[in-house]
């Protein structure tokens, strides 16, 4: 048969490798800095830009859509065209693709740190970025595709496999997550409320985990690790079991970020088997990539590439078993809101995403510019360096986790509560600092690569176009018997229908009766709508980052309910749009912050938190108290809020700010009376308002039981 | 001869493990239920990690028997065959026997005494642990005699010259063996990997067909019937709670305690039965807290109700002036639930009652003390004053008694 002659395009990796190293270095220094601040706050710079509550979500999505997204598209690019024998199937369209997902990273870094977020992890870009990120989505869809379609290999390699299913589920879990009613141009509200928010967005959460981290990073370790290792894949059959069982189940199992939440039992119940049956499609995954190197250890211990290779799937199993565990009801109730969650998602993001990305620097580096890598010795200076930075990094979080959490559920014999919530966070500063300490070397690591790397290139001559030559795809009439998996993996598109349908079976089921069935939402009377001053005050708490701090949700347990008040209700936030959950406790539940404190002690907390509780870690909010409230958009809002079933009475949009206005006056009044002279269209008047809302409204049912109870 | 011996020793292995579990599980059911664990038992669990590491040390041991039993085996089949099997075999059927007989006489034990106690466990029980560690004991240095004979008949073979086929022939078994390792796993030998080749080739990565590791798929479904059982316990059979039960009952649990606790401690003080406490002591510990907690970010270190020179959020304790009664009683209420809406916390949850009385006295003594530099201005918030008379520590002291009358009446 005729060989054909073409050309590997290796210009576009390049391009998402450079993106890959600058944009880790960055999400890096976004976190570091973020960690600084826990412990220092002053470190903030009382800059609205640089506070924590805008700065984490920066270093998240940093750290998944532009350090792990961009080395997962620098994986699937250079791998899809050598296993698929054909250049990528448009160049074109590959520069749009890298341009594209640039740009919408810098947009992204500028509009969240303005402070524009849709309040939901992970998810947090508004709306026209959302509708950026669909589109470059499909353009690299249409690029993934026909590059597969005109492949010169007949069946589909596993790593292909993986790339269909990510990008068939991402494309869902963003479509259905990002429904929200834009009410300007950088703001918008969710579809959802409440507890459905709540699912759905850890729906999406869980699953940008498993699909956006997991996924591809499978498939790029299908490749690089036989590769570098040169030895088969241990187990085809494997391969496919765990394939199938992994895409399956991995989307039924986001509600074990919700246990003991106000989302129905049922609903929690599944996320925890789901988890629990996750743990072997999950391992399936490790024991293919370390049986691989079965008779190739003795290479791990000279080739770094290989060791980063080798922590990077050890992690990923420890993980993914650290991961089912906490899934558990009872061991959930401890690690959920601690600095427990921390350390693992740091295992999986250090050591599995980042160790894996430098792995295949190391390894695709040299052979893209035909040289050797500069020194070995750095990249095992650096591998060392990484694998200490990871254990400082958890192993303080894992204590600090367990700790806080035994505090927060101490009592006194007398039945009190033993520790005030400041004594529990000033208790593992301490570790906070170490934590931060391990960060840093990590980071220190990934310099020496860019050194390494930069020298490398230094050295060798880079091949743009890489000659490579292959047979042409024949049509064979007839198929000898083939096993059934084979007949699969010859026919791209039938593979992506079928994923689809696998992973858009756990969504439906748990989303559909949550949607319709009354009863998993019971409503409550006296639950109202915000005033439109609250309004403006949640969206100046969704906007500052509160969320990331601070929970607003009670659990049913004994401590939770003598600390903060009654448990929470599903039927209290079906106007919440978005949910304000959180996940993290770095300071207290906020869930009944209503009318715990006075006016005047808000008021003076945002300005400077260690005068009301000295001590306290939250940073200073002092542009608050001299930000005008923007009252032109309360029409807009109130508009939106009732096309989402909210129920303003009709026209109320136009006399809404008179409203709004009156309880300003009446907030100022009272701040007045404590010596405190404040505009009353300050922010901080808006933000008081709905600090004195939060969680109150249950109170005016039953309000002799409280007292009775005592 | 010898691979009759390789397999009474694996018999002998897997009797003694199941042997051994039975015995770990019978005292538990004969206990029945009124013993909550024999976990609780030092003594039992002492036996239970001394028997689990005794049995690692035998399984170990039999390995090393079984290899070395193993290697001399095929040098047995060479001519020349020593008659050294007829050595180890009494040695292997002893042992085994003695398990048996052993077996029998604890069943009986089992059965007879279940009266007397030992060491804080059934007498039964004790008896049956004490009889399984020293049959391990036992076992394990029969295993040592029998390694030590082979190998010291090795040692004395050694001395012989070998040749460069009979290395090359090791290394190739050695290639060819399994480790438990892979055994556990189900992993073929590395030399015969080229019957898994499926014959796939992308890119040069090849792709072998290695069967499922054993553990990993019964793991597996393992958690898939985990699953079902999870499922059927709380959502079919509700033998297991919803979270809102577990609630109340982990409340009604502790609620029993903690009056239990207070029933013993005789501090069970309230609105109505608190007073003025004048000790030093209980001062002090007011003081404390009032300072080690958040009261004095409202109401200032000194009570003046002044923070860092601003007037803060809360009133001057020191004045005259109240805005929900100055009575010990007041106050202890007023810390005790709060007042809802003007920023005062309840601190019930926070503080037992004998801390807030503490903390409430403290308060009351600060009204002396007019000393202070920075004072907040006169009658701070002062809409609902309750003004106390001239003659108030007079009147604190009748409070006092008569609540000290009425508690000793109550009593």
């Amino acid at each position: 048969m005729q060989v054909e002659k073409f050309y590997y395009d290796n210009k576009i990796v390049k391009a998402f490798g450079i993106a890959t190293v600058v944009f880790g270095i960055v999400g890096m220094l976004a976190g570091l800095w973020a960690a600084i601040q826990i412990y220092y706050p002053d470190s903030s710079l009382n800059l609205a830009a640089t506070t924590f509550g805008r700065l984490r979500p920066l270093h998240t999505n940093a750290i998944i859509f532009a350090f792990v997204g961009n080395s997962i598209f620098m994986g699937i690019y250079y791998s899809l065209q050598r296993l698929c024998k054909t250049r990528m199937f448009s160049d074109k369209l590959s520069w749009i693709h890298f341009w594209g997902w640039q740009a919408i990273i810098a947009a992204a870094a500028i509009t969240l740190l303005m402070g524009a977020t849709t309040g939901k992890e992970y998810a947090e870009l508004e709306w026209p970025i959302d509708i950026a990120i669909t589109l470059i989505w499909v353009v690299f869809g249409i690029n993934m595709f026909g590059t597969i379609l005109k492949r010169r290999e007949k069946h589909l390699y596993v790593a292909i496999w993986f790339y269909i299913a990510t990008w068939v589920t991402v494309a869902m879990l963003h479509i259905v997550n990002s429904v929200e009613i834009p009410v300007s141009f950088l703001k918008s509200y969710s579809w959802y409320a409440g507890v459905q928010d709540a699912l759905v967005q850890w729906w999406y959460g869980h699953n940008a985990v498993a699909f956006f981290l997991t996924t591809p990073v499978l498939g790029l370790m299908y490749y690089f690790l036989p590769k570098a290792a040169n030895r088969p894949v241990y187990s085809y059959r494997l391969s496919i079991i765990h394939f199938w069982a992994l895409i399956f189940i991995y989307i039924w199992a986001g509600p074990h970020h919700l246990l003991y939440t106000a989302l129905p039992d049922w609903a929690q119940s599944l996320g925890v088997v789901f988890s629990i049956m996750l743990i072997a499609p999950s391992w399936g995954g490790m024991l293919n990539g370390l049986f691989t190197l079965r008779g190739a250890w003795d290479k791990v211990r000279e080739d770094p590439v290989l060791k980063f290779m080798v922590v990077a799937v050890t992690c990923y199993g420890m993980s993914t078993f650290e991961g089912p565990m906490l899934s558990l009801k009872n061991v959930n109730a401890i690690s959920h809101f601690s600095d427990w969650t921390i350390a693992h998602v740091h295992i999986g993001g250090l050591g599995w995403n980042g160790f894996l990305a430098f792995a295949i620097l190391y390894y695709m580096v040299p052979r893209m510019w035909g040289t050797s890598l500069y020194s070995k010795k750095l990249a095992t200076n650096h591998f060392w360096l990484g694998t200490i930075g990871i254990v400082l990094y958890a192993v303080p979080m894992y204590w600090a986790g367990f700790e806080q959490s035994i505090m927060w559920k101490s009592f006194t014999p007398e039945g009190t509560l033993k520790f005030q919530f400041l004594e529990t966070v000033t208790n593992i500063k301490p570790l906070y600092i170490v934590r931060s300490i391990g960060g840093a070397l990590y980071l220190a690591g990934a310099f020496f690569m860019v050194v390494n790397l930069v020298k490398t290139i230094a050295k060798g001559k880079f091949v743009a176009n890489e000659e490579a030559e292959a047979a042409p795809l024949v049509k064979e009439a007839s198929h000898k018997k083939e096993y059934w998996h084979r007949i699969l993996e010859r026919k791209p598109v039938t593979m992506l229908v079928l994923s689809l349908i696998v992973v858009a079976i756990g969504g439906l089921i748990e989303m559909i009766p949550t949607f319709l069935v009354k009863s998993n939402i019971p409503t409550i009377a006296s639950v109202k709508p915000y005033t439109p001053l609250e309004l403006q005050g949640r969206d100046i708490y969704v906007r500052e980052g509160c969320y990331t701090c601070h929970s607003q949700m009670i659990r049913p347990f004994r401590d939770e309910v003598k600390r903060y008040g009654e448990y929470s209700k599903a039927g209290e936030f079906v106007y919440d749009h978005p949910f304000q959950w959180g996940s993290k406790r770095t300071g207290p539940d906020l869930a009944r912050e209503g009318g715990k404190q006075t006016d005047a002690w808000h008021y003076n907390h945002m300005y400077e938190p260690r005068s009301m509780s000295p001590g306290s870690l939250m940073p200073r909010y002092v542009w608050l108290l001299d930000n005008a409230l923007d009252t032109a958009s309360t029409p807009a809002k109130i508009r939106a809020m009732q096309t989402l079933g909210v129920p303003y009475p009709e026209g109320y949009d136009k006399i809404a700010n008179r409203d709004l206005m009156k309880q300003a006056d009446l907030i100022a009044a009272n701040l007045k009376k404590d010596k405190i002279e404040t505009p009353s269209n300050a922010e901080i008047v808006a933000l008081i308002a709905y600090l004195q809302r939060i969680g109150t409204d249950i109170k005016a049912e039953p309000k002799q039981t409280i007292a009775e109870n005592k | 001869m010898l691979s009759f011996i390789r397999k009474t020793s694996k018999t002998v292995l897997r009797v003694l493990g199941v042997f051994l579990l039975i015995s770990l599980a019978t005292p538990v059911w004969a206990a029945g239920p009124p013993e909550p664990s024999i976990f609780s038992n030092p003594l039992a669990l002492t036996f239970i990690i001394l028997m689990i590491i005794l049995l690692i040390i035998i399984g170990i041991l039999a390995y090393i028997l079984i290899g070395a039993a193993d290697l001399k085996l095929r040098k047995e089949k060479k001519p020349g065959a020593s008659s050294a099997a007829a050595f180890v075999l009494p040695f292997l059927l002893l042992s085994g026997s003695s398990v048996f007989a052993q077996g029998g006489v604890k069943a009986e034990q089992t059965t007879v005494t279940a009266t007397s106690s030992i060491g804080g466990m059934a007498a039964s029980t004790f008896y049956i642990m004490a009889t399984v560690v020293f049959l391990e004991l036992l076992i394990i240095i029969v295993l040592l005699l029998n390694i030590r004979f082979l190998l010291k008949k090795e040692k004395e073979k050694i001395a012989e010259p070998v040749t460069e086929a009979e290395i090359a022939k090791v290394i190739e078994e050695k290639r060819n063996r399994l480790s438990w390792w892979d055994k556990f796993n189900s992993l073929r030998p590395v030399s015969q990997e080229a019957d898994l080749d499926l014959g796939h080739d992308y890119d040069g990565i090849r792709e072998l067909n290695n069967r499922l590791p054993p553990w990993w798929l019964y793991g597996f479904y393992l958690t898939i019937v985990f699953a079902a059982v999870y499922l059927w316990r709380f959502h079919v059979s509700h033998t297991g709670p919803s979270s809102k039960e577990e609630y109340e009952t982990a409340v009604a649990k502790a609620e029993l305690k903690e009056k239990e606790y207070l029933k013993t401690k005789g501090e069970n003080i309230d609105e109505n039965t608190v007073v003025f406490l004048t000790a030093k002591a209980e001062l002090d510990a007011g003081k404390v807290i009032y300072e080690k907690g958040v009261c004095s970010s409202c109401h200032g270190t000194d009570g003046s109700g002044i923070v860092f020179g601003q007037p803060g959020v809360g009133p001057n304790l020191t004045d005259d002036y109240w805005l929900n009664g100055g009575s010990i009683k007041n106050i202890f209420t007023t810390i005790k639930y709060g007042v809802a809406g003007k920023g005062m916390q309840a601190w019930s949850s926070t503080y037992s009652a004998k801390e807030m009385a503490q903390i409430a006295s403290y308060i009351k003594s600060l009204k002396g003390a007019k000393l202070p530099k920075v004072k907040d201005p006169q009658g701070e918030l002062y809409k609902e004053e309750e003004t106390k008379p001239a003659t108030d520590s007079l009147k604190i002291i009748n409070d006092s008694i008569n609540a000290k009358d009425n508690k000793v009446a109550m009593n």
